[in-house]
């Protein structure tokens, strides 16, 4: 049976440990790999961290969703705001260099999941992340043959 | 995260603990550029960090980018996975200075 986490949360960083909580605790339970698990909780705090800061522009005021559709083989995250749409020069790879600002955090998305997609929904912004995750929930050695 | 500064022989370490994220690198960034004044070699022991994410990372590239240009010493140690694996990501372990241990810190 898949699995649907639901956060609703104000435009605050003080609460993306509790995203990152969520999302690992769910890792823990479906068996993901540590650096796939660590991978994919970095993704999801940078993605919200972006809406605090691009969207919202700091202001605590907003709500953000973040929804969480686990399965044995793919994880599907949905984040909805009602703030700014993203800055396609943002949301578009660049040149990463030790003199860059900013983008990083987009970088490290696009890097770890899968399939990243920025839509404009009718009262905000929409974020879908897709990470496949073969053999999720299987043992060691059933990875190992896979 | 919490921050503490100690002294070893001459050089100004700052231990971190907890998780460095959009919260609380602001108040990373405050701290290592005050300790930065006061010292030309100023290390950070990350060995407790459990977490950080890229405003953790554009706090220590512009630490780096103070230490360049004052020409001090300003180098990273005690890398967990989750650090490293960031660092790698975003393609700059080889753009800060990186030892394994205190010691080599001190001794390299």
């Amino acid at each position: 049976m898949d699995v649907q986490v639901k956060l609703r949360m104000p435009s605050q960083a003080r609460f993306l440990a509790v995203v990152r909580a969520a999302v690992g605790e769910l890792g823990s339970v479906y068996g993901w790999p540590e650096a796939e698990c660590q991978g994919v909780i970095l993704a999801v705090d940078e993605a919200v961290a972006n809406i605090i800061k691009h969207a919202y522009h700091g202001n605590s005021e907003g709500a953000i969703e973040v929804t969480c559709l686990g399965a044995a083989d793919r994880l599907e995250f949905t984040l909805l705001d009602q703030g700014d749409p993203p800055d396609p020069g943002r949301i578009c790879s660049q040149p990463l260099d030790d003199h860059a600002h900013g983008g990083r955090g987009t970088h490290l998305i696009r890097m770890i999941m899968d399939e990243v997609c920025y839509e404009r929904v009718p009262g905000g912004n929409r974020l879908r992340l897709i990470k496949n995750l073969p053999a999720v929930g299987c043992t060691e050695k059933e990875r190992s043959d896979a | 995260m919490n921050t503490a500064t100690r002294n070893n022989e001459g050089t100004t370490i700052v231990d971190v603990t907890g998780h460095i994220d959009l919260g609380s690198s602001p108040d990373l960034r405050k701290t290592l550029l005050e300790s930065l004044k006061e010292t030309d070699r100023l290390a950070v022991n990350l060995v407790a960090v459990k977490y950080i994410d890229s405003s953790g990372i554009a706090s220590l590239l512009e630490v780096l980018k103070a230490a360049r240009q004052g020409q001090k010493r300003f180098v990273l140690f005690g890398l967990t996975s989750a650090v490293r694996q960031v660092l790698q990501l975003t393609r700059l372990t080889t753009v800060f200075e990186i030892r394994e241990t205190e010691q080599e810190v001190l001794h390299a």
